[in-house]
């Protein structure tokens, strides 16, 4: 765009055409600020304002290879299974969101049943539900299938909470599709089921794909939930421990906090910039009601 | 396979798209369903296809009754107005999907009737690209393809050439149509496109507002007309109709309208004694000759060559009539003219209904 106006009008106009980015940079500079500073305070033992205090060091990293000189970290489970706990907590509200994604957005995209509108209404409403309004009688329900302080009661709380988004994303996606791709595979002699799963899900692999990363880094920065429904240790994941060095004593000890938060947001970050296309492709793919 | 409806009718919600539809296609026919958008004839290939199910009526394929089964467990195939290739598979795996879903097939079998279908519709050299790699033509190709790949019984086409270019559609009406009597399968196509129907189809159902309107051959559709939609659907340039009474004179009946007299012959008498008609008469069925000569008087208003003939549109009196012309006409705008009908080409249809009167 700004090459376009370039080319048309020389020199003068570069300016002009630079304008936009200018203050678009100027607006983004605090959140830029952000990131980076927690990036710095990570290396320095001390971070006064903007100003880092003393030498480079990785002393503030030094829980992932001796945890135990780290106070804050000793009463605490190791940082790997916590790690590997996160995993398994995004991993699966992502599969298990996927799968019912999928197959409810096909339904609601493709079947007429009767209070298929109602549905789509309900679902929609969940989605405005903030969740912590529905704490206690989440802790009700979880005490009475006595999934409370278990990892997988969380899970399924997590993915109940991302359905409605899942869903009306990949009802959108199938919504693309047109219905002669399905009409000439029943013809062709293949069931509904055998239908969606060759014909329709293939064709929606970019919305599988892009919903499976949102998903999974919804799960990954969860913290409310896991917070308040497993307290126990154990099951603990890595939002809880961040919270847990933040909250521990008078004393805050930054640098290692900054570093366990650089260490938390890593793999999203990572995450993010391999599946930039596809998750790009959620809107190029477009969400029609 | 013999294909019969009795009957059939499809509401969709208050809207009624096909009505009371009685149809019978003999076994190795190839018959269109031709008539305007949203005349129900589409509706009426999807619920031969199963896609959409009746709400009245019967379909039967042979001897056996199928409104009740699914379309898998119908035999047919179909190739669809978009052609509906699946993207993500190849060429050969789309003409393959059909076979896959039978499991008496194996697969060295499959490999090679897929080659025999791709070689009948030429598309063997394509069997890795994918769809979206291909040309239209070939895109309806590797449709037709599939559709042929599982020998089904009955072979249903929507508006199969209406996404390709001019020439091509020429090209393939031959081949689909050549096609067709290769294999020898009971076929039905939907087209809006008159000419495709007239110039591939055995017989031509012609339909409008989801009811039947004629069923015939293209030469009886052309020559006999049953009544005055189809008259004016079927045929390029469409028919002339002109409002004119009826009236005895010297003991012959003519047609009078405003500047033209048209004696009937006997064979163009309307039964009873109608008082009025619309007189129906086609471009190609009236010759311009010289002013005073014929049985109208008229000037050039507007002419057009379109190679092999030229469509001479004449000013007589309030209306223009359209003319077809030899190539060498070489009349101006604002020529006078006389117009010479031929007697037994003329088509009388009930004023009111619509209905052929002779």
């Amino acid at each position: 765009m700004a090459a376009v106006v370039g080319e048309r009008a020389p020199s003068t106009n570069r300016w002009l055409a630079a304008l936009p980015y200018v203050v678009l940079a100027l607006a983004t500079l605090p959140i830029l600020v952000l990131y980076v500073w927690l990036f710095y305070s990570s290396f320095f033992p001390r971070v006064e304002g903007f100003r880092p205090v003393g030498d480079f060091t990785f002393d503030n990293w030094r829980f992932l290879w001796d945890p135990l000189s780290v106070p804050q970290m000793r009463n605490r489970p190791p940082i790997v299974p916590l790690t590997f706990n996160t995993f398994i907590f995004a991993a699966m509200t992502s599969a298990i969101g996927l799968l019912v994604s999928s197959m409810a957005g096909y339904a609601f995209s493709r079947l007429r049943f009767p209070g298929r509108r109602m549905f789509l209404g309900s679902v929609l409403l969940l989605h405005s539900f903030p969740s912590v309004t529905l704490l206690i009688a989440l802790f009700v329900v979880l005490r009475a299938l006595g999934l409370y302080d278990k990892l997988v009661g969380v899970i399924l709380v997590q993915t109940a909470f991302a359905l409605p988004f899942g869903i009306w994303i990949m009802k959108g996606f199938f919504d693309n599709i047109p219905w002669d791709l399905e009409m000439s595979a029943l013809v062709d002699g293949a069931g509904r089921f055998r239908t969606w799963w060759r014909i329709m899900l293939p064709l929606v692999k970019p919305g599988l794909l892009a919903l499976a990363v949102l998903l999974f880094v919804e799960g990954w920065n969860q913290f409310l939930l896991p917070f308040v429904f497993m307290p126990s240790g154990s099951q603990q994941t890595l939002s809880t421990l961040v919270k847990g060095i933040l909250g521990e004593g008078r004393f805050v000890d930054y640098g290692l906090l900054t570093a366990v938060g650089l260490y938390y947001i890593a793999p999203v970050l990572i995450l993010f910039v391999l599946a930039q296309d596809q998750l790009m492709r959620i809107y190029a793919g477009g969400v029609k009601g | 396979m013999r294909v019969a409806l009795e009957r059939l009718t499809k509401r969709f919600g208050t809207v009624t798209a096909v009505q009371e539809l009685d149809l019978e296609v003999r076994s190795g026919e190839f018959v269109a369903l031709l008539g305007p958008s949203g005349c129900g004839k589409t509706t009426t290939l999807l619920m031969i296809a199963g896609i959409y199910r009746p709400t009245t009526g019967t379909i039967v394929f042979g001897d056996r009754r199928v409104d009740h089964l699914h379309p898998k467990e119908r035999g047919i195939g179909m190739v669809f107005q978009s052609y509906a290739l699946y993207p993500h598979m190849t060429v050969s795996e789309n003409i393959a999907f059909p076979l896959e879903l039978q499991r008496a097939i194996t697969r060295p079998d499959r490999e090679a009737r897929v080659r025999e279908a791709a070689a009948k519709v030429q598309v063997d050299e394509l069997l890795d690209r994918r769809p979206a790699q291909l040309s239209g033509g070939q895109q309806q190709r590797v449709a037709l393809a599939r559709a042929l790949v599982k020998r089904p019984d009955i072979l249903l086409l929507d508006e199969p050439l209406s996404n390709l270019d001019a020439r091509l559609r020429h090209d393939m009406r031959g081949e689909i149509k050549r096609l067709q009597k290769e294999v020898g399968i009971t076929s039905i196509f939907v087209t809006h496109d008159q000419l495709e129907a007239l110039s591939m189809a055995d017989r031509v159902a012609v339909m409008r507002d989801g009811r039947l309107q004629a069923y015939a051959t293209p030469d009886e559709l052309y020559a006999h007309p049953v009544n005055r939609f189809v008259a004016g659907f079927i045929g390029s340039p469409p028919m002339n109709f002109i409002p004119a009474d009826l009236a005895a004179r010297n003991g012959d009946l003519v047609a009078r309208a405003q500047d033209i007299e048209l004696p009937l012959p006997p064979a163009q008498r309307p039964r009873g004694n109608a008082a009025g008609a619309t007189v129906g008469v086609r471009p190609e069925h009236i010759a311009i000759v010289a002013p005073g000569e014929g049985q109208a008087a008229g000037e050039v208003y507007v002419v057009e060559p379109v190679g092999r003939e030229q469509i001479v549109d004449v000013q007589v009196g309030g209306r223009v009539l359209r003319v077809v012309a030899p190539p060498g006409y070489g009349g101006k705008i604002g020529d006078r003219i006389g117009l010479r009908f031929a007697p037994e080409r003329l088509h009388l249809f009930d004023p009111q209904s619509g209905d052929r009167l002779a």
